[in-house]
């Protein structure tokens, strides 16, 4: 314990025995918050992003780019919210996308590539985790979500490109296959099948984007850092409101239909 | 400050435990929706009857073997009908995408072709009432018995299976490799991992940033002491000027990473293509005339005896005597047992168990000259109606029948018909109207 900690414990008057207890408590509520931020972050990714992030020869220049960094901001920045307005804690983006990272890989490991058989390299994911951290370290610079949201969300959504484009840029080498032209991600999403997964289904590039020839990729990217600051903005708002538990006023009758005694709580006793 | 803490434990676990089960279920859920189970329904009988007996007839299936070792390749050829009478419920075939029914990834496709048109991509164009080639190369690669069915995925209408049958796989699943030569001579050893170790490394080098970053502030008093602190409004406590340095450094690390990575990366990578989404485009087939026409006066199936009954008129187009020698509909193949050229038709490979066993019955049965009207009964009656679960058109808006018939003239030649109308169903023998008797009453009726 550093000078600054001891100091923090002295602020918020704890007695070394209860600062013992905190510290107790402290390493359970890490464990049961990653779950909870692990689950949320999960959930939200599979409904909204869904097959983007799940396969290969999904990850497109249009709504792969514009998606993926869109939606994983969502949980990104409630959870920033909550640690930051309740205490200063600037790691709510980092931790979600990074146990969000960590429980796809378990996921493609066991349900993918164990129980489906399909091949990792047709699961690779995306991550947003450097994104992520950017955007952590923009708002203990900034301390405000109002800059975060401009500077930060806008980086998150440029970022998140480049970043995975290190990881999977080998899938887009082309190959000549029965006469015409695929990238190796095609390939590999022609040669394993999935069934009820005709290809047509793919939402790829669709629209005026593909006039943007070579540059569509940054088009995309510019415009999803645009999109992710009204993402960071709306969900940053959900998270501060859950910041602010409300009690609703109940009368005797209402307490006594719950097996309540009915009567008004004396003084000092506890409810 | 004991209780609280209990308190809040309890609903946080209560509260997490439940969000993790949930997420590992829709997990769960989303992964099970692409892997059929692995036995022999799987699915193809769930489909409605309306959309197997009026939309896309399978004919002439093949498999060039029943068993491979794994990396070895089978080939499923044949051709199909789209129906011309296609279910209003259904969308047209104007786009499909050639596919293979078998659970997941134990078989895996090498080329796949629609009239000769490499079917990689999805295919746009096609008509009703036309016929269409396919073949279906695939590769062997997870040990076992698979049920391989060829598939018609049409938009709007979903996948549209054609007759399964089982191919055994053996061998090791590590004798499958699916090697590749890019256009720019880059040698990938296998598909299958190519890529994977590139990834991960990145992955895990991102996720040791990101977990330093988060033990640097987990490592200090958290919760309860920030939260009271943060109350009394001491935030210079909370953040330091070493955090901020921290900050900064951490933000420069990443976007040193990232441009560096990035630029490497297109370096490495100078020829890139974006994801192949075209479609191609599949020329519309002659028109073929209709050998016979055949008009569906009545048809009825019968509930307890399984019994699909028809009274037709066929009328002979061509210039030569011609029997009926099949009925085949939702890949069930009734098959005229008096004619040994319909019995010879039937390929070795094709299931057994898609072969109707009392085949089909032809109320008069006599060759039908060229040019002559024969009004007739057609009897397709067995188990299988029930077995493939064929007979929910009795709880169908659309109560209708479809299916192909075919034709042998004297030589041995072979033509094909499209036959449609609605079906009565009926639940006693005394509902029945078509005879399957005295078929020469029913003629002296219909002149
Ligand atoms: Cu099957």
């Amino acid at each position: 314990m550093n000078k600054n900690d001891a100091l923090i414990l002295q602020s918020a008057e704890l007695s070394p025995q209860a600062a013992q207890w905190s510290r107790t408590f402290d390493y359970l509520i890490i464990v049961v918050g990653a779950f909870l931020v692990w689950s949320v972050t999960y959930i939200s990714q599979l409904l909204l992003a869904g097959d983007w992030d799940f396969f290969i020869d999904w990850k497109d220049r249009q709504y792969w780019v514009l998606i993926t960094p869109t939606v994983t901001i969502m949980m990104a920045a409630g959870f920033q919210a909550i640690f930051w307005k309740l205490f200063r804690l600037p790691i709510g983006a980092t931790a979600s996308l990074l146990l969000f990272l960590v429980g796809v890989w378990i996921v493609r490991y066991h349900s993918w590539y164990g129980m489906a058989y399909f091949p990792l390299s047709l699961v690779i994911p995306g991550t947003c985790l450097m994104s992520a951290i950017a955007l952590d370290a923009i708002l203990v610079l900034s301390r405000s979500w109002l800059i975060t949201g401009m500077i930060g969300a806008t980086l998150y959504g440029l970022l998140f490109y480049p970043s995975n484009w290190v990881a999977i840029a080998g899938y887009f080498q082309p190959v000549e296959h029965m006469g015409s032209m695929a990238s190796v991600a095609d390939m590999i999403g022609y040669i394993y099948p999935r069934s009820g997964t005709p290809e047509y289904i793919r939402i790829i590039e669709r629209g005026t984007l593909r006039t943007f020839a070579d540059h569509a990729i940054w088009v995309s990217a510019f415009f999803s850092g645009f999109v992710c600051v009204f993402s960071y903005y709306i969900f940053w708002f959900i998270g501060s409101f859950a910041c602010n538990p409300k009690f609703v006023a109940v009368g005797t009758r209402f307490k006594s239909a719950f097996g309540g005694s009915g009567k008004p709580a004396a003084a000092g006793e506890s409810a | 400050m004991r209780r609280l803490v209990n308190r809040w434990l309890v609903c946080l676990f209560t509260a997490s435990g439940l969000f993790t089960a949930s997420s590992l279920l829709t997990a769960s859920g989303l992964v099970a929706a692409f892997v059929p189970l692995p036995v022999a329904a799987h699915g193809e009988r769930a489909t409605e009857p309306y959309i197997r007996t009026r939309t896309v007839h399978w004919y002439d299936v093949t498999w060039s073997s029943g068993s491979i070792a794994a990396n070895d390749e089978i080939t499923v050829a044949g051709k199909f009908r789209l129906f011309s009478d296609w279910p209003d419920a259904a969308s047209l075939p104007d786009l499909v995408f050639l596919s293979n029914g078998s659970p997941g990834a134990v078989l895996t496709r090498v080329e796949s072709y629609i009239s000769g048109i490499p079917a990689r991509q999805s295919a746009r164009g096609l008509k009703t009432g036309k016929d269409y080639t396919f073949k279906l190369v695939m590769k062997g690669r997870v040990p076992g018995k698979w049920h391989l069915h060829p598939v018609l995925n049409v938009h709007g209408a979903g996948a549209i299976v054609g007759p399964g049958a089982w191919v055994e796989v053996t061998g090791k699943q590590s004798d499958y490799k699916e090697p590749l030569t890019t256009m720019t001579g880059v040698k990938i050893d296998d598909l299958q991992t190519y890529g994977v170790a590139r990834a991960q490394m990145w992955h895990f080098g991102y996720g040791v940033l990101a977990l330093l970053w988060l033990l640097w502030w987990l490592r200090r008093p958290l919760i309860i002491p920030r939260w009271l602190v943060t109350q009394k409004g001491r935030e210079d406590l909370l953040i330091t000027s070493t955090d901020d340095k921290v900050a900064a450094a951490l933000l420069v690390t990443v976007l040193l990473v990232v441009i560096i990575g990035y630029k490497q990366t297109v370096e490495e990578f100078p020829n890139v293509v974006p994801l192949q989404a075209g479609f191609v485009k599949v020329p519309v087939p002659p028109n073929v005339p209709e050998a016979a026409s055949i008009e569906v006066k009545n048809a009825e199936y019968d509930v307890p005896g399984r019994s699909l009954r028809m009274d037709v008129v066929i009328t002979n187009n061509t210039d030569r005597p011609i029997r009926v020698g099949e009925f085949m509909t939702a890949q069930l193949r009734f098959i005229n047992k008096d004619l040994p050229a319909a019995v010879e038709s039937i390929d070795p490979s094709f299931p057994k168990d898609l072969l109707a066993g009392a085949g089909l019955k032809v109320g008069s049965d006599s060759p039908i000259a060229p040019g002559e009207s024969r009004s007739t009964t057609l009897d397709a009656t067995d188990a299988a109606w029930e077995v493939e679960r064929l007979v929910s058109f009795l709880s169908n808006v659309d109560s209708r029948v479809g299916g192909l018939v075919f034709f042998y003239n004297d030589q041995g030649e072979r033509h094909m018909s499209e036959i449609s109308g609605a079906v009565v169903p009926v639940f006693t023998q005394l509902g029945s109207k078509v005879s399957t008797k005295a078929p020469e009453i029913l003629n002296a009726r219909v002149d």
